[in-house]
């Protein structure tokens, strides 16, 4: 599994910025010691996947 | 009156030996005893509830009733719409929402004669709790209330146990049935994707929610899910497949029933107290006597099936929720926002990623299953928390038992096994193939009926 990188206070109040959220240091500081879980299960669902192993995202297009 | 079960009220109304009214003033009067120290209901709807029960009423006295949820109390989680009747998903954001229609699900139930006595306690919008910064209490579990119900359908959980309700309705996008249901010690099945219309109720994560059926029995569970299940053209999830009689493998016992148990899930990758193993095996010793063949079997490490669910329920759940959280973050719990805001962090390749592994997990799960009829797990790793003690990460810090069934969309139901050391309820989870729920049932009440855990209820229940 690929070792997530760390995360600190500003790069996730930047992350969170990007996305529309201006928090406070306060809060963005709560948020750190889930960030780095977090981390981990990016790199987890980020583990390698041979290119042919799976073509997700697809849709029906007879569904309506 | 002592605290019946469905299927036992259903019985004497039939036999007009038990009057819905009297049934309803019965719930009605313990939820006014009750509820203060358990939080379970956000609305009693005292009014509507005796309402529905005379018409009932009026049907059990003329010869026709519409079946075996005529006259039966229920409630619904506060996510679920309710035409006139506030609808809040516990937050201050919706603290006055009335909807205009019901629930796809609400409709069908009130349809089939059910008696709706209120609404209920959920985590804010099927997600953050437990929350001591929301407009409401969180619920308390009945059995020891100084401890956690689970959540995300914390009221169904606590009522049903209780004895405040005799079934109620939750929804499950990564545990939210069958978390509370093993917490409480009562029986909760998330059925397969698609079973069970969404129309109606709030959605946390499309991908993943599911609508389903709380109660005290496994047979109860089956008769709700009757009532609820059903194609609906409105739900782009919906399937459209005959509907099986739920209850049509009751009574048939464990003998020949192939279970495949997933032990390294609740053995290693997240290893669940000894009372939780000790009531999987002696649920396993139980299946083997009558008749079952019982192997273990191996899937993927549990985080794969966990990490995958996570990142697409935040994800999604940012979607729906990223105009309030950016106009009105602090309105929202701090469980909630923290838990949410996080998918700040996820890219688009991350989320491709997340959906491609989902495939292949699920049909990792459908080859495990192919020559099986029910695999086991854990449905929670050991018994409740107290309500005070669970951390804001406590959800993400280890995975969770219940979201490999969210992941695949494969059903699942989460039974009692018996009590832990501080005398609260264990719990195993049954998993089966999709759309195989009679089988799931079948299993569950065999086990359920050999079993002594659905002759005792909670103390203040008593």
């Amino acid at each position: 599994m690929p070792v997530p990188p760390s995360i600190d206070e500003a790069e996730l109040a930047a992350i969170l910025k990007r996305a529309g959220l201006t928090l406070t240091p306060d809060q963005v500081r709560g948020l750190l010691p889930g960030a780095a879980i977090f981390q981990g299960l990016i790199a987890r669902v980020n583990a390698p996947l041979p290119r042919e192993a799976e073509p997700a995202v697809t849709f029906d297009v007879e569904q309506t | 009156m002592s605290i019946l079960t469905i299927a036992e009220a259903a019985k004497l109304i039939a036999a007009k030996k038990l009057s819905p009214v009297e049934l309803a003033k019965t719930h009605l009067e313990r939820i006014g005893r009750l509820d203060s120290e358990l939080n379970a209901f956000l609305m009693v709807t005292e009014e509507r509830a005796l309402a529905d029960a005379k018409a009932a009423e009026a049907r059990q006295m003329s010869g026709s009733l519409r079946g075996k949820l005529d006259g039966i109390p229920i409630a619904h989680k506060d996510i679920y719409n309710t035409a006139g009747i506030r609808t809040t998903a516990h937050s201050k954001l919706l603290k006055d929402n009335v909807p205009t229609h019901d629930a796809r699900v609400v409709a069908k139930w009130a349809a089939a004669g059910t008696v709706m006595l209120g609404k209920l306690s959920t985590h804010e919008f099927a997600f953050g709790g437990p929350a001591f910064d929301l407009p409401w209490p969180p619920a308390r579990n009945p059995w020891n209330r100084e401890h956690f119900t689970a959540g995300s359908s914390s009221g169904t959980g606590a009522a049903v146990a209780a004895g405040l309700i005799m079934g109620g309705t939750g929804s499950d996008t990564g545990g939210s049935i069958r978390g509370p249901a093993a917490l409480c010690g009562i029986a909760g099945i998330k059925p397969t994707y698609g079973l069970c219309s969404r129309v109606g109720i709030l959605p946390l994560a499309y991908s993943l929610d599911h609508a389903g059926p709380m109660a005290w029995t496994a047979e109860d569970c089956a008769l709700l899910l009757q009532g609820m299940a059903g194609h609906d053209p409105e739900d782009p999830a919906s399937a459209d497949r005959p509907l099986p009689d739920f209850t049509a493998e009751l009574g048939k016992g464990a003998k020949g029933l192939r279970i495949g148990v997933v032990r390294h899930f609740f053995e290693t990758d997240n290893r669940a107290s000894d009372a939780t193993r000790a009531g999987i095996d002696a649920a396993l010793d139980f299946f083997r006597k009558e008749g079952a063949e019982v192997r273990d079997i191996i899937l993927s490490p549990m985080v794969d099936y966990f990490a995958v669910g996570w990142l697409l329920m935040v994800s999604e759940a940012f979607a729906l929720h990223g105009p309030w959280l950016r106009e009105r973050f602090m309105d929202y719990s701090e469980m909630l926002r923290d838990r949410v805001a996080l998918a700040a962090m996820l890219s688009g390749p991350d989320i491709v990623q997340a959906t491609r592994r989902r495939r292949v997990l699920c049909r990792e799960m459908a080859k495990a299953m192919a020559d099986l009829d029910v695999i086991v797990m854990a449905s929670a790793p050991a018994e409740a928390p107290r309500i005070d003690n669970v951390p804001k990460w406590s959800g993400i810090e280890k995975p969770s038992f219940t979201m490999p069934c969210n992941v695949t969309g494969f059903p699942a139901i989460s039974v009692c096994t018996g009590f832990g050391e501080g005398g609260l309820p264990v719990s195993i989870q049954l998993a089966g193939k999709p759309f195989t729920e009679p089988t799931l049932f079948r299993a569950a009440h065999a086990y359920e009926t050999a079993m002594p855990w659905r002759s005792k209820r909670p103390a203040m229940a008593a």
